[in-house]
């Protein structure tokens, strides 16, 4: 039975995306009470995997009994059942926040296709994580950002059309190069199966090196766009900034580092260590990861909206995750991995705080968070953990990420890379603090004269809440998922 | 000589990269928008031609199975099934894309990058 | 568009180049073809129509709630097989395995579950086609 879950976790995902529309004469707390149970038991299935996976060792699935030399496959490994569960836990906080959040120019009648649209998207994500295969992988992908484009245009707001269609557009760029590099690979190879193509291309590669270096330019340009790693993000603050807030915490928690996922499945288990070591990927990727470090930090200093500045941070926070991906160590793997998850949760907690503000006061501009902080302590209290999560202050997840990184370079003998992410560091203090500090030190005379707790749903709170305990446990505990990481970082070597 | 050989040999291969080269260049150059979306819609028929090029097998026969042709050398029609599939995606992404510009054009009155950038950067400044 | 040969033309060829879609689907395990060619073939007659009679008199005969309906319906036809070959034989989508008759090879009725399959991304193919067409016209139009 635990063998079948990966498929019933994909079909409960599209059943419910199915199912949406023919509730819309009936009440639609009854949908979204239905669309609860769903998410919860994929989450809770997703960590049945993981445990089974944990313990007993890695599972392939394949579909129609056909073996992996002509049919699909997907395989279940700790990396893969352990960024599902990932995945599913911070779509169901973010899921409970959209509840009540509709007034982001979300129109009710588009509220049902929003939902179907997240769902897909939960479907994609998953079939991206478990699958084996270089096409299928694609085809989820393509799935992703189409979905992860109207996710965003489903705002009918002017800034929206413009930001999606440039991620439209980059988007089906980056997905034709990546099926340009599957063609490629397929000539020479004669596979599409992750594993087969890559013991393949082990005994090949003195033979079509020329064939295999453009395969893999095209492949990781591909997935490099679509996860906006740095000369690549010029999509991303416009789209994360214009999206409403659900979406954008999705798209920059989540759907960003599936690519980078992507990236990782293809540089350790389809080229292998060989080939990328040939190419000198290593220092591109250092390269690139501490640019975009710098650059997005320096780039968000500039921002006077917050949703754009969190966009802008983003990019530079791919930076710290590309850096570690790039040392090519297990130390840095580790740290990379971390980094994704303690990210997807700051970056989330961040995004929907911001996006409480913007439900109950209806600014967006940095000027008029002055005193905020009396009004709405709660979501300001909240995004002051993630920005000093951002900054890496000790006690929040940030920091141990950041700490685990800097060893990872240490251990590399990299030194001059630790003081870019020291760097680094200082910048997000240029432009986080200021924030934290205007909004609770700042003297706003009219403002602390009402100082009352915010009359915000609670729905809204508690998921909020979540993220900002979820922060410091972390930070505290690191150990909780640490180890969990080791194992997974331990079936990419 | 021998490059001409060459050529004529990989010419399907050759086309492919051509159309996408085109596509890239109609997308990263020209700032009307409908003209990207074709350029997009260029670029991915030239990754389609280049993959369905790939399951060609010479001197081998359409692969449907009849009586006649029993272990015959079929065609691989793997890479036609596959691009079906990508097929779909492209005009799935067309129509998206589409849809988008005609409510781009329903607010700002234009489809040109340019004059777009323009009233945006215009109407940042005015707040 | 108010042109009596187009009407007329139009209603003639109309039920012609869906039947041939449906050949297409059925013969999908046979010749080339399939759920997406015929789904396409369909979609295109009605799009057809809809150029010629307008979207009003096309949502008469095929509305949107029909469309998602049907669409839905695609799909569930393509997930109930495979839960099908899930349950008989322990994996998704298991054709012979799990039970279909494979029939004699080269006749319409074979290949087992291929035929149902088919059927089902053929009324999806079909219905997203005419979908996408009347949501674009209908943005002109606003």
């Amino acid at each position: 039975m635990i063998e079948q879950l990966p498929i019933i976790n994909l079909l409960l995902l599209l059943g419910t995306a199915l199912i949406i529309p023919l509730f819309k004469k009936r009440p639609f707390q009854l949908s979204l009470t239905l669309c609860f149970l769903v998410l919860l038991t994929v989450l809770v299935s997703s960590v049945f995997l993981l445990i089974h996976v944990l313990e007993y060792g890695e599972f392939y699935y394949h579909f129609g009994n056909h073996e992996n030399l002509i049919g699909i496959e997907f395989l279940i490994d700790a990396f893969s059942a352990f960024f599902t569960v990932f995945v599913a836990a911070l779509v169901l906080v973010i899921y409970l926040y959209s509840w009540k959040d509709k007034t982001e120019g979300i129109e009710n009648k588009e509220f049902g296709r929003y939902y179907i649209l997240l769902f897909i998207l939960l479907f994609s994500i998953f079939g991206i994580l478990y699958s084996n295969d270089l096409f299928n992988t694609y085809v989820f992908i393509e799935i992703l950002s189409i979905t992860s484009c109207a996710i965003i245009s489903i705002k009918r707001k002017k800034e929206t059309y413009t930001a999606a269609f440039r991620y439209v557009m980059l988007n089906e760029i980056a997905s034709m190069s990546y099926l340009l590099g599957v063609a490629l690979i397929y000539m020479i190879t004669g596979h599409l199966n992750l594993e087969r193509v890559a013991t393949s291309l082990q005994s090949i590669w003195p033979l079509y090196s020329t064939n295999i270096i453009i395969a893999i330019g095209f492949m990781t340009i591909g997935v490099g766009i679509k996860a906006a790693i740095f000369p690549f993000h010029i999509w991303l603050p416009d789209a994360h900034a214009t999206a409403p807030s659900t979406s954008s915490a999705i798209l920059s928690g989540i759907v960003v580092k599936i690519y980078i996922l992507v990236l990782v499945k293809l540089l350790f288990r389809v080229f292998g260590m060989e080939i990328v070591e040939a190419l000198h990927i290593k220092w591109i990727m250092l390269i690139l990861g501490s640019a975009g470090m710098i650059m997005g930090s320096i780039f968000a200093i500039a921002q006077k909206d917050v949703k754009r500045m969190l966009g802008y941070s983003s990019v530079a926070q791919i930076g710290y995750i590309i850096l570690g991906i790039g040392l090519f160590t297990e130390a840095g793997l580790q740290a990379a991995f971390f980094h994704i998850i303690s990210h997807g949760i700051m970056k989330a907690a961040l995004f929907l705080s911001v996006g409480v503000i913007i439900y109950y006061k209806h600014v967006q501009k940095l000027k008029d968070f002055e005193g905020i902080g009396y009004q709405m302590p709660i979501s300001m209290t909240v995004f002051s953990f993630g920005a000093l999560g951002m900054v890496g202050i000790p006690l929040t997840s940030g920091f141990i990420s950041k700490f685990n990184l800097g060893i990872a370079v240490i251990d590399a003998n990299l030194i001059f890379f630790l003081i870019i992410i020291i760097l680094s560091g200082l910048l997000n203090v240029v432009y986080y603090f200021p924030i934290v500090i205007s909004a609770f030190l700042k003297d706003n005379k009219e403002m602390q004269k009402i100082p009352h707790i915010e009359k915000v749903p609670n729905i809204m709170l508690i998921p909020i809440l979540t993220l900002g305990v979820a922060i410091v446990v972390l930070g505290l505990f690191p150990n909780l998922i640490m180890d969990i990481i080791v194992s997974v970082v331990a079936t990419l070597f | 000589m021998i490059i001409l050989q060459k050529i004529l040999e990989n010419i399907n291969y050759l086309g492919g990269i051509a159309l996408f080269l085109i596509g890239l260049h109609t997308v990263v150059t020209h700032s009307n928008l409908i003209k990207r979306i074709i350029g997009l819609n260029i670029m991915g028929t030239g990754v389609f031609l280049f993959f369905v090029a790939i399951g060609n097998v010479t001197g081998g026969e359409p692969p449907i199975m009849t009586e006649d042709n029993i272990g015959a050398i079929f065609i691989n029609p793997l890479p036609s099934v596959l691009i079906l599939t990508g097929i779909v995606v492209v005009v799935s992404m067309t129509v998206y894309s589409l849809s988008l510009v005609i409510r781009i054009f329903e607010t700002y009155g234009t489809i040109d990058q340019k004059e777009l950038t323009r009233l945006i950067s215009e109407q940042n400044n005015h707040d | 568009m108010n042109d009596t040969i187009l009407k007329s033309i139009t209603r003639i060829i109309v039920p012609f180049i869906q039947v041939y879609g449906v050949f297409i689907i059925l013969h999908g395990h046979l010749s080339p073809g399939g759920g997406f060619s015929g789904g396409a073939l369909i979609g295109t007659s009605l799009i057809l129509f809809t150029l010629v009679f307008g979207v009003k008199k096309a949502k008469v005969k095929f509305s949107e709630r029909v469309a998602e309906i049907s669409g839905s319906a695609g799909i569930i036809i393509y997930v109930l097989v495979g839960i099908v070959g899930l349950v008989l034989a322990g994996s998704f989508l298991t054709n012979i395995e799990a039970g279909f008759p494979a029939g004699v090879a080269g006749t319409l009725m074979s290949a087992g579950m291929i035929p149902i399959i088919m059927i089902g991304i053929g009324i999806k193919v079909a219905s997203t086609m005419i979908t996408l067409f009347h949501t674009l016209v209908e943005e002109e139009v606003r």
